[in-house]
Parts: structure tokens; C-alpha cells; sequence
């Protein structure tokens, strides 16, 4: 059975950033230059066919756009600039849209007005919240103990029941991902031991993202070493999220410094800071092939974590300088951002998170399937529709 | 045999001929020929040096036969001839003997080939020894030239012939002038009205005293040869102050430019043209753009258009051949369609994109730009179009096997334009008996040679410009227009024309009439005299094939310079 192209795919990928795939005409450079495509997962030119052509369930169920970084050799070398680079970004984006089933993500995605208006709604309704809760049940000159203006066993319980909400709508969008991809999209059986087999893959893949590092070597530009930053911010990242979900009463346990815990604090704000200034510069210089074209979302999500960067550390420091209303104050504007931050993880580029560790996983699983029924690597079985 | 005086040069072109062929042993073995008053070996006959050495042995030694065994007498006869020439000699005492392209090249062994030059050197010997002197002859050139086509090839070689101060018949056969390019709305790659290139040509033709123009009139006859045609042209809808339908005129060069036709798309069952309504052919779509509106048979505007290529081209079934404009043209339609529903989904599906002139491939690129969709098929696996079903949002739906990504797909459509290729005209086996020139097996007329002489034809004075020779595009048809004019234009200035002095003669006294030969002469350079009850040779027109010659029951025709005695003697001479 023939299957019916979707005329208007292209023009909504467009509004994910996909505004030169028309240009393509098939040459095949990038994936030849690209040092992850392999005989069994082809990209960019095989996602980009797929989108011209508006297959969408094609497009839904593929892994190839996860399994690119974006060094943007591809886009360098475009001999009829369609930014193929480019195109795999806005294809992931529009794949995160897709593996959210709330429609929050494509809103996002879709409209910068909806992200910012929600961004706006989410932080007063968290300020409103917090004012109200610390001049009802603290003062608003004491920062710690039990009478602080936020408490930070009450800051940890919500900071916990965000973190499972959030949690929660990771691990759907999660199952979703692994719907397409390994049940709608699967040509082949796949045995079940062979998800436990290469189950290493996913904390291997989450904390070394060593894949990454491959495309340094093929970059001519390698001295910004843009695996080494993004592993950097990652590492930073994840250890923030940690110290605020476990250790937060630790944090907060008095006036007196506790260095043993404040260290890591210090050492992940190093890494938040100086991978988001990275950012910010590259994104503003465009240099970088990847950097060039930048969409509403990744603006959001750079303003946003400078402003969380910058009132966390003003409450670091104002905390311990003794000025405890102020603290209290810029604390408060701290948690505005934040939230909306946190509220817009599972809905933004920053899932990529969860989902690349998991793509890489899929696609070990896919190769040894794929080896177990001795088919060879480069014949794909057409897939029955 | 007559006694005379020859003088045998034995070239060793380099070591081409040299390092096989004993060239000593060869001028030893002719020198005792009789005959032979000289014989010489050199390194180049044909450089200058070797030339001039045969200028002065001629005058010095009285020789008055030479012969070279050298190359083929196709690289370099005309320029030992011209050293004859040079020396006071006729320039038909001359003979060559091959013994590169057919000694030395062909075999190894040295030893045979030696024995094969010494034969193929002996045969040239005996052989010119009984050549007689020739005198080219001229006959006179009209002027006039007749160009058959009013398109743009036509109208153009008129123009430039007639601008020159020349008189030109122009004879088209519908009752306007412009060819298939009035059918046209804009032009690829340039997006130029082929309506303004038009105006100013026919206007400019039309205002032209030098340019008598037939129109609804056909050339029904042509006589006569180089320099010297008598056209008929019949009009048989109209007719002249004296009650005439026909008319004759004296030309000496002639143009054919009669075009092309559109394939017939109905021929493939796969598009259902004919059967569904919103399936059109370019031409179609070019009037529907003509008149201004982009349209379904039904009056909407279509929302989904597709544009398939190669049409009756490019395939074992119809035709072999790329029609060379469809792909250029699709793009311009893309365009056409865009620029007036940007939000036309158009998908343009082709099997190869051939984008090979002048902003050709700028033109491709930015039809990408406006955003359409691409998608190759096999030559072999043709889209299928069939009606679509009353839950679908468009008219028609288009099913191919996408070649870049291996899908079986089915595209939305509303309308869809065949882009037909050109063919042969089918009046065109009547054209090439009306001038006597040949078609190829495609039907289009062969030009004397694909690259060095694209214009002229095997016939001298008759030249083919334009889609009549081949598919091309309006640069290429106007190139080739020019160049024809050209060349016409060089021969009426030299005024008289050389015929080669190497013609068939028929002996008046044997012929009896018997017409054999006037069916078998591939130039219809044979005549026949009714009065006289024989049959004549037109020595301007004769190629000198020798084909009369052999087939003449009563011997009564001799081919000039291959005459009979002259022929044994060389055979006798390999032998």
C-alpha cells in the first residue's frame, strides 16, 4: 500500500525551525560526511526525504534524529545551503512535541507568545504562592531554621512533589518515545532479554555522552570543544537538581557554612555559569554552524537559567552577608523562575535529556535484532502499513 | 602502358609507420618499378619541408605523376593535391597509398606489413600512371534561398538572410507565423514573454521587401541542385491574380526548418489523459496561463498541482531521446503556479532533473526556494494516476515509487500536466524525399556531421536548423538559424560554386534509357530525358558513389577518375 504524504508537514516543521529542507535536492554529502551514519541508521539526507515528503508516521517513528549532535559539518558543507544540521534539530524538536501527549510542547514550540504568557502565569502564581505562605507561616527577616520566611523542609517537600510530577510526565513521554519507535515503528522482532542486555547503555550514554565526543574530532572548529562544554552544563546541571531535591535541608541548615556540602553547590553553579555564558556568546556570535539559527525555545531557556543563575547566586551571597530580608526577597524571585523552568522540562529541548540515552539504547537493541535474524545491516525489510 | 615519369615518396610519419613497417625495404622494392624515375623516404611528407621536396623534385626531375604512401587520403590527400598544385601539376595526377591506418596500425608483424605496404605502394603505381588530368568545374549560385517554416528558426534565418540585402521565400504551412513558440507564454530560464520575441520578428518579416511570404502554402516540388533549385509552392486555399494556385521560384539554397510535434500523452495509459479531465498537457496548461487564469476543468482553483516529466521521453517504449525543454519549462510552470496561489502544494515528479544551459541551474535552485516538492521516479516505473475517493480533499491521487527514498507514496493532485516531449513531425518522411536528406531513426533529418557541420545535410545547399534536426530550445534553434544563414551567406558571396571534378558522365550514345540508375542514385543527381529517352547526370549534385556506374546494363556511364582501366590496374598492382 501506497502511503499518503502529508502536504502540510513541511510547513509546520518550518515553525520548529525546518525552514530550508525544500532546499535539498538528494546530493547525499551530509550523510556521507557525517561520521554517525552508519549502514544501519542513515542521516541527515534520509530524515530530511522523509520530511519534504511529509511521511509523518515515517518521521514519528524514526531514532536517526536523536542519534545526531549537530556538529554542523553537514550544513558547512551543503553544496545548496539546506542546513540539513539544521533540519535534524527542528526534526527533534517537532519528535518532542510528538512524544508529548499533553500538546504542551508543540504549543511551545509553536508559539513563543503561549511559551512566554505560560512562563509569565506559572511565576506569579509560584510568587503569589510563596509570598502568601512565607508571611502567613514565617518572617520575613529570618532566612534559617524553623521560622524562616521559606522554610526548607516545606521548600523540599514541594521541591519533591514537582520533582515526582515532572518525574511522571518524563517517564510517559518516555514510554511514548518507546511506543513509536520500538512497537509502531519495529520491523523486526525483538526479543526481550536484549532490553536488559544493553540496559549499561543508558547510564553510560546519560553521564559520558561519549558519542558526542566523536564529532569533535571531525570538526574543524574543535576548540571549542562543544562536547566537553555541554558535558560540563550537563554534569553542573544535574548536580544542582540533586543538591535541591536530596540535600536541600543540608543546604539550608543554618547561618554557619557547611563547606562539605556548600562545594558541590559551588561547583555546579561553575559549570551552570560558565556553560550558559557559552551559550549566550555563541548563540550571539554565530560562528558556529550550529549556533546560527536559533529558535524561540532556546532563547527561553537561556534567559530563564541566566536569571536562575544570577538571583541563586545574589541569595548565596546576600544570605551570607546577614542581609536575610533581602535574601528572602531575591529567594522568592529565585523560585518564580525556577518553577516555570522546571514546569517547562519535560515540554522543551532540555528532555533530550532522558530521550538520547534512550535512543541510543533502542538503536543497540535494533542492531543486535536485526543480527539476530541475519539480516543484513544496510537492507532495511519494508515495513508493512 | 603510357610512359611516364613518377615520383614515389614513402613517409615514416614519425615511427608511426616506421617501427613497423620497413620503409627502406619498401622504396627499394618500388624503385625498380617502371615507371618510377624517384623515389624518397621522409620522416613527415606532410610538414612543410615534405611538401616543398615534392615541389621541387617536380620541377627539378620533370615528374608528372606522384604518389605517397603515407596515412588515409582523408587526413591528407587535399594537401598533397594542393602541393601538385603548387608545382604547375594537376592536382588529379596524384595518388596515396595507406599504409598507417592500414599497415602499420593494424598489424605486428613487421615482416607482413612491409610486404602489405610494398603491395598497397605498387597498386598506387600502376594506378596513376593511368590518371588523367580533371578540371574542377563552377556553376553559378542564385542569390535567393528558400526557407520552409515560419517558427522561430525560420523566421530568423529569413531575417538575417533578407537583412543582408538577399531575397528570401518564406513558406509556412498554417496560416500564421510563429510555430510552436506562439503557443508559449514565458520562457525558461528568464521568465521572458515568448510573445514579445515573437512580435518583433514576424513584424520585422512582414515589413520586409526582401521576404515574400506563402502562407496555408506548402513546397511540393524541388528541382534542380546547388545554387540552381526550382521550388513550387502550392496554396490551395487561396489563389493568385492569375488564377494560379501555385507558384515557382528560382532559389539556390534552401532552409528547412519545419519544426516538431508534440507527443501524443494519451499514448500512456497511466496518466489517463484523455479520461480524466483535470490531466492536461504542457500546450494546454500554456493556454490556460495565456488566458489568464489557473484553473480545474470545473472552475476552482487548484490547491494541490503535479508536474510530470518525461512524457513519451527518455523511455525503451515511446522514445529513447531527452526532449531537452520539458524539465526547464516544468520549473517555469512551478513558478507560474506559485506566483499566483503561493499556497499551491505543486509536486514536480521527474526522473532526472536536466539542467545543463545557461541559468539553467540558478532556475532550478530557486524553484526550490518557492518551495516545491520534488520526487524521482524510475524510468521504468511510471506514476499512476487514478480518481480519488469522495473522503478525499482533492481531485486525484498520483501513486510512485519514490527513487531518493524508497517509498511507495500517493500525492494529492488537482491538476496534473504531462510535460509531452517533442517528436518527428509526421509530414517529415515527405520533407526528406521533397530536399532528398535523411532521417534518423527517430524521424528527426541528420545533419552531414553531429558536431563539425550541424546545419548542413548530406544534400549541398540544403541545411536544417531548429527541432526539424533534433529537440533543442529557442537559443539553440536561433543559434542554428544564424548559422545556416551564415553559411548560405558565404557561398552567394563567393558567387560561383567549385563542383569537384569527380562525377559520373553517361555516354549519350549507350544509354538507352532504361531509368535503373535514375531510381538508384542516393543524391537524385539523375535526370531523365523524355525527349531524348536518356538519362542525364547533374554533376553538381553527384557524390561520385559509383553506384549508376555499376548498375548500368549497357556500361554506358564512367565514373570520372574511377574509371575501369584505372581499377584493374590497381587491383593488378595488390596482386
Amino acid at each position: 500500500m501506497a502511503i499518503r504524504v502529508n502536504p502540510k508537514l513541511i510547513e509546520d516543521l518550518s515553525r520548529f525551525g525546518a525552514e530550508d529542507v525544500h532546499m535539498c535536492y538528494h546530493c547525499g554529502d551530509c550523510s556521507a560526511v557525517c561520521i554517525h551514519s552508519d549502514e544501519m541508521f542513515r542521516f541527515p539526507r534520509k530524515s530530511t526525504r522523509l520530511l519534504q515528503m511529509g511521511l509523518e508516521r515515517k518521521l514519528e517513528t524514526s531514532l536517526e534524529p536523536w542519534l545526531c549532535y549537530y556538529c554542523g559539518q553537514c550544513s558547512e558543507q551543503c553544496p545548496r545551503e539546506a542546513a540539513p544540521g539544521e533540519t535534524m534539530m527542528s526534526i527533534r524538536r517537532w519528535l518532542i512535541a510528538r512524544y508529548d501527549l499533553t500538546g504542551i510542547a508543540g504549543l511551545f514550540f509553536r508559539s513563543k507568545v503561549a511559551e512566554i504568557l505560560a512562563i509569565i502565569i506559572v511565576a506569579l502564581l509560584t510568587g503569589i504562592f510563596f509570598l502568601y505562605y512565607g508571611f502567613t507561616f514565617g518572617n520575613i527577616k529570618i532566612y534559617d531554621g524553623p521560622n524562616a520566611f521559606l522554610e526548607s523542609s516545606f521548600i523540599h517537600k514541594f521541591d519533591l512533589i514537582l520533582g515526582s510530577v515532572l518525574g511522571i510526565f518524563l517517564l510517559i513521554n518516555a514510554l511514548r518515545m518507546w511506543y513509536l519507535i520500538m512497537v509502531k515503528g519495529n520491523i523486526i522482532p525483538t526479543p526481550w532479554w536484549l532490553y536488559i542486555k544493553q540496559i549499561y547503555l543508558l547510564p553510560w550514554h546519560f553521564f559520558s555522552q561519549k558519542r558526542y565526543a566523536k564529532c569533535e574530532s571531525t570538526n574543524s572548529n574543535n576548540v571549542h570543544m562543544p562536547w566537553l562544554v555541554h558535558l560540563g552544563l550537563m554534569i553542573g546541571y544535574v548536580l544542582m537538581l540533586i543538591l535541591v531535591m536530596v540535600f536541600l535541608p543540608a543546604l539550608q541548615q543554618g547561618p554557619e557554612i557547611q563547606w562539605s556540602v556548600h562545594i558541590f553547590g559551588y561547583l555546579a553553579s561553575i559549570g551552570l555559569i560558565g556553560g550558559s555564558v557559552y551559550f549566550i556568546y555563541s548563540r550571539r556570535k554565530k560562528q558556529q554552524i550550529q549556533y546560527q539559527k536559533s529558535h524561540s525555545t532556546d532563547w527561553v531557556f537561556i534567559i530563564l537559567l541566566g536569571i536562575i543563575i544570577i538571583t541563586g547566586v545574589t541569595q548565596h551571597i546576600l544570605h551570607r552577608s546577614g542581609l536575610f530580608e533581602a535574601a528572602n526577597i531575591v529567594y522568592v524571585v529565585h523560585l518564580m523562575s525556577v518553577v516555570p523552568w522546571l514546569f517547562r522540562m519535560p515540554f522543551s529541548k532540555w528532555a533530550h535529556l532522558i530521550y538520547r540515552p534512550l535512543a541510543m539504547y533502542f538503536a543497540a537493541i535494533w542492531a543486535e535484532a536485526f543480527e539476530l535474524q541475519n539480516y543484513p545491516q544496510n537492507v532495511i525489510p519494508i515495513t508493512q502499513t | 602502358m603510357k610512359s611516364c615519369r613518377i615520383g614515389v615518396y614513402i613517409c615514416m610519419c614519425g615511427t608511426n609507420i616506421a617501427k613497423i613497417v620497413d620503409v627502406e625495404a619498401v622504396r627499394d622494392f618500388v624503385s625498380g618499378l617502371p615507371n618510377v624515375i624517384l623515389t624518397r623516404t621522409y620522416k613527415y611528407m606532410c610538414s612543410n619541408p615534405g611538401q616543398e621536396m615534392i615541389v621541387q623534385d617536380i620541377k627539378e626531375n620533370n615528374l608528372d605523376r606522384i604518389v605517397v604512401a603515407a596515412c588515409s587520403p582523408r587526413m591528407h590527400e587535399r594537401t598533397f593535391r594542393n602541393a601538385l598544385k603548387t608545382a604547375g601539376l594537376n592536382q588529379y595526377l596524384f595518388e596515396m597509398a595507406n599504409i598507417r591506418e592500414q599497415c602499420s596500425w593494424v598489424h605486428d608483424d613487421p615482416e607482413m606489413a612491409t610486404e602489405k605496404a610494398k603491395a598497397l605502394t605498387k597498386a598506387a603505381i600502376k594506378r596513376v600512371a593511368l590518371h588523367e588530368s580533371l578540371e574542377n568545374m563552377s556553376v553559378d549560385m542564385d542569390p535567393r534561398t528558400l526557407v520552409i517554416g515560419g517558427g522561430i528558426a525560420g523566421l530568423t534565418a529569413a531575417l538575417e538572410l533578407a537583412d543582408a540585402g538577399h531575397q528570401v521565400v518564406l513558406v509556412e504551412k498554417k496560416e500564421q507565423l510563429g510555430g510552436n513558440i506562439a503557443r508559449v507564454d514565458l520562457t525558461a530560464p528568464y521568465l521572458n514573454s515568448a510573445r514579445d520575441l515573437l512580435t518583433e520578428r514576424i513584424t520585422r518579416v512582414k515589413t520586409n521587401k526582401n521576404i515574400e511570404i506563402f502562407l496555408e502554402s506548402k513546397v511540393t516540388d524541388i528541382k534542380g541542385y546547388l545554387g540552381n533549385f526550382t521550388a513550387t509552392v502550392q496554396f490551395p486555399n487561396k489563389k493568385m491574380k492569375d488564377g494560379k494556385d501555385n507558384a515557382i521560384r528560382q532559389v539556390g539554397n534552401v532552409i528547412v526548418c519545419t519544426g516538431y510535434k508534440e507527443f501524443d500523452a494519451s499514448r500512456i495509459t497511466h496518466y489517463g489523459y484523455g479520461k480524466l479531465p483535470n490531466v492536461i498537457t504542457s500546450f494546454e496548461f500554456e493556454k490556460m496561463i495565456r488566458n489568464g487564469r489557473i484553473e480545474t476543468k470545473e472552475g476552482r482553483v487548484p490547491q494541490f498541482a503535479a508536474i510530470i516529466h518525461c512524457v513519451g521521453s527518455r523511455s525503451k517504449e515511446f522514445h529513447a531521446y531527452c526532449s531537452r525543454v520539458c524539465c526547464m519549462t516544468a520549473l517555469k510552470y512551478t513558478h507560474e503556479i506559485k506566483s499566483a496561489n503561493p499556497q499551491c502544494y505543486v509536486s514536480d515528479l521527474y526522473i532526472d532533473m536536466h539542467a545543463f544551459g545557461k541559468g539553467h541551474e540558478d532556475f532550478y535552485t530557486h524553484t526550490s526556494e518557492v518551495k516545491t516538492l520534488f520526487l524521482m521516479y524510475e524510468k521504468n516505473d511510471r506514476p499512476v494516476i487514478r480518481r480519488a475517493g469522495p473522503k478525499d480533499d482533492c481531485e486525484m491521487l498520483i501513486e510512485v515509487n519514490e527513487k531518493l527514498s524508497g517509498e511507495l507514496i500517493e500525492i494529492p493532485a488537482d491538476l496534473v500536466i504531462l510535460m509531452v516531449g517533442m517528436e518527428a513531425r509526421e509530414d517529415s518522411p515527405e520533407i526528406a524525399r521533397l530536399v532528398n536528406i535523411s532521417q534518423d531513426k527517430d524521424g528527426w533529418f541528420m545533419e552531414s556531421h553531429p558536431k563539425l557541420d550541424p546545419v548542413a545535410t548530406t544534400t549541398d545547399g540544403i541545411y536544417i536548423a531548429g527541432t526539424c534536426a533534433a529537440p533543442k530550445d529557442i537559443p539553440d534553434t536561433v543559434a542554428q538559424a544564424r548559422a545556416a544563414s551564415a553559411r548560405i551567406l558565404a557561398k552567394i558571396s563567393k558567387g560561383k560554386i567549385d563542383v569537384d571534378a569527380v562525377y559520373s558522365e553517361v555516354n549519350e550514345n549507350l544509354c538507352c534509357g532504361c531509368r535503373i540508375c535514375n531510381n538508384l542514385c542516393p543524391y537524385s543527381a539523375i535526370e531523365y530525358d523524355p525527349i531524348k529517352f536518356q538519362s542525364h547526370v547533374i554533376s553538381a549534385l553527384c557524390k561520385a558513389c559509383g553506384v549508376c556506374v555499376a548498375s548500368c546494363p549497357s556500361a554506358a556511364i564512367k565514373g570520372r577518375h574511377f574509371m575501369d582501366n584505372q581499377l584493374i590496374a590497381e587491383v593488378e598492382g595488390v596482386l
